[in-house]
């Protein structure tokens, strides 16, 4: 699974990095770099499917409240 | 005129601007310059007696009021001990404004005197943390705060504020703008709501199930219209308590583990589900792959694109704003001719509508006598709290709220401790409503120093104490899942609550099985002031119905020796 996104708040990352852990899961290639709107981040995560399922949309949350800090 | 403000008065302004008239706290030396805010201007502070009651106080007031709570504590264990109601306010989607003092900035990352990253430890049970490292900031940290907790699916914001930077005085020329803004909220698309009607019009079995969202998105009227207009049984989790009218005669009660055999077995028929912001929690699906077996379509509605998909596939998702999509759904109904669910109602009927009953010895008092006997004589304005176990489970099938803010309860996390602090946040909120506390005899002790605080304030909640001797629910799974082997439950040895009471000015009664448990109530329920209704209940009942963790309604427990 490949996920493109940008961050205002970059700690989200390490947020994502912590529950690809915690849902079994691994990351093959994390990429950021910081921009105007924020930290433009790729990174391709590895799984079963049904936990990548549930990180998926963990990741749409930390995603979603952290566009509402904008 | 003095045209400078401090870090804590411009905290104590962003409370004034946001309508904050009360807080919950704990004072300590990171924090003290806010408190010091507090004393001189006119936000009250309501001194508890531990932080985390300050945390579940501060979520009660929210719950009960739908808008946002504030708690407030020091660095170090301040800040930890307000984690637990932290994380229950995220796992229950609460709206909570958290403020913590940290060490002084040139302290940070010393490893100074009650210093914590606490930023760092809730990252995952916040929306939104930070650190304000300049007074100049605040205003717009706490603009943010307050806007991020109430947006679009409520949850805890934390803002952590260093000691100098509350005591740094700025001149106001200075100071940001702190700009008012609304996050957007998403609607349901004319496609989505067609597809859900379509739906509706072509399923024979239908059950519609009303989670917490109803409440956050103040949408009861709505969802009470719309049962009203289809027909369509509806069922509730344990957070949608108080959503559906309890006088009409679709409304199954709530489902789930401890839920009622009907509405489980409703929803194992049923073949079409409405699921309306709720997210499929493991304690109301049981194993997710046997969850509405029969159910051809699945619409789940809810604020949260996340929760699509995350448990239980649906084939229709509403995504926005639940009053928004009930309000939709009831325009496109209108003049729609809809099938007559009464066959689909009958059979739900069939399907036994009656809890069991776990029998007490004799000269036992049963902790169900207690709580039915409760809820025939409170007012029907009363908000009611509960802890965490058995009674939560009791309560929770027996109560019949009239609105979803008078039902509060720890349901994501299963605090123990919340019911009681809960309560007395319910309580400063509603100071003219009647306000319980059902609590346990494990849950009352994680929290019984906040009698001090009903005491200082002459907080008129009534807690009923539900003393089986035991840890009910582990107690109940060791009997049931761990061959009757009673590791660390047995809380033989707890003290004489009476007299802890009226050690704290409360006054006390006692029940037991050779009490006339009405007219005891009755006086309980009378009493003008704070008091405690002390239950000793039978040590051995057990909560049912109950389908075990993973399995699903083919599976359901109704007695301890089936």
């Amino acid at each position: 699974m490949n996920k493109a996104f940008v961050m205002r708040d970059g700690r989200a990352l390490a947020r994502i990095i912590h529950l690809t852990h915690r849902f079994g899961c691994s990351y093959t290639r994390i990429e950021a770099h910081a921009e105007e709107r924020g930290f433009f981040t790729t990174i391709d995560l590895a799984g079963p499917a049904e936990a990548l399922r549930r990180l998926d949309a963990a990741v749409q949350t930390i995603i979603a409240y952290d566009k509402e800090t904008t | 005129m003095d045209d400078t403000r401090t870090g804590a008065d411009l905290v104590v302004d962003a409370f004034e601007r946001e309508g904050v008239e009360i807080v919950f706290g704990y004072p300590g030396g990171a924090i003290m310059p806010l408190h010091d805010a507090l004393f001189q201007h006119c936000v009250r502070h309501v001194l508890v007696r531990h932080e985390a009651a300050a945390a579940f106080a501060a979520s009660a007031y929210a719950r009960s009021t739908g808008r946002t709570g504030v708690c407030i504590a020091t660095s170090g264990p301040g800040a930890t001990n307000l984690v637990t109601g932290i994380a229950d306010a995220m796992l229950d989607n609460v709206p909570m404004v958290a403020i913590t003092g940290q060490v002084r900035s040139t302290l940070m990352g010393t490893d100074a005197f009650q210093e914590v990253d606490i930023t760092g430890i809730t990252q995952v049970v916040t929306k939104r943390n930070v650190v304000v490292r300049e007074a100049r900031d605040i205003p717009r940290a706490l603009a943010d705060a307050f806007r991020i907790a109430a947006g679009t699916r409520p949850g805890p914001v934390l803002v952590d504020i260093p000691s100098d930077v509350l005591k740094e005085r700025v001149a106001l020329a200075e100071i940001p703008d702190a700009p008012r803004t609304i996050a957007p909220r998403p609607r349901a698309s004319v496609v989505q709501i067609e597809a859900a009607v379509t739906a509706i019009r072509e399923r024979a079995r239908p059950v519609i199930i009303a989670g917490g969202g109803v409440r956050w998105a103040g949408a009861a009227a709505e969802f009470r219209a719309f049962c009203a207009r289809t027909g369509i049984p509806h069922a509730s989790t344990l957070h949608g308590l108080g959503s559906a009218d309890p006088r009409d005669d679709s409304f199954l009660g709530m489902l789930g583990m401890h839920g009622w055999t009907h509405a489980n077995r409703a929803i194992a028929r049923a073949d079409l589900i409405l699921a309306l912001g709720m997210r499929f929690d493991d304690r109301v699906t049981g194993n997710p792959k046997t969850f509405a077996p029969n159910a051809r379509t699945i619409v789940h509605a809810d604020i949260d694109a996340a929760e699509f998909n995350k448990i239980v596939p649906a084939g229709i998702t509403l995504h926005g704003d639940l009053k928004e999509s009930l309000n939709a759904l009831k325009q496109r109904l209108a003049g729609e001719s809809l099938p007559s669910f009464t066959a689909w109602r009958d059979e739900i009927a069939t399907f036994g509508g009656a809890l069991p009953v776990d029998a007490a010895e004799d000269g036992h008092l049963p902790a169900t006598d207690v709580l039915d006997a409760l809820l025939r004589a409170i007012p029907s304005n009363a908000i009611v709290t509960t802890d965490v176990g058995q009674h939560q489970m009791w309560t929770a099938q027996r109560v019949r709220p009239h609105d979803p803010y008078s039902f509060l309860t720890s349901g994501g996390l299963g605090s123990m401790g919340f019911g009681f602090p809960a309560a007395i946040g319910a309580q400063f909120a509603h100071p003219n409503r009647p306000v319980f506390a059902i609590v346990g005899d494990g849950g009352f002790q994680m929290s019984m120093a906040e009698l001090a605080t009903l005491r200082r304030y002459s907080v008129p909640v009534k807690i009923v104490l539900i003393d089986n001797r035991n840890l009910g629910m582990v107690r109940q799974w060791q009997q049931l899942f761990y061959g009757g082997r009673y590791a660390s439950t047995s809380l033989w040895d707890n003290p004489d609550f009476c007299e802890i009471a009226a050690a704290y000015g409360v006054q006390a009664i006692h029940v037991d099985a050779d009490t006339s448990l009405d007219d005891a109530v009755d006086a309980f329920v009378q009493c003008p002031s704070a008091a405690l209704l002390h239950a000793t209940c039978y040590p051995q009942e057990n909560c049912f119905p109950m389908i075990p963790s993973g399995t699903s309604v083919d599976h359901v427990v109704e007695s301890a020796f089936a």
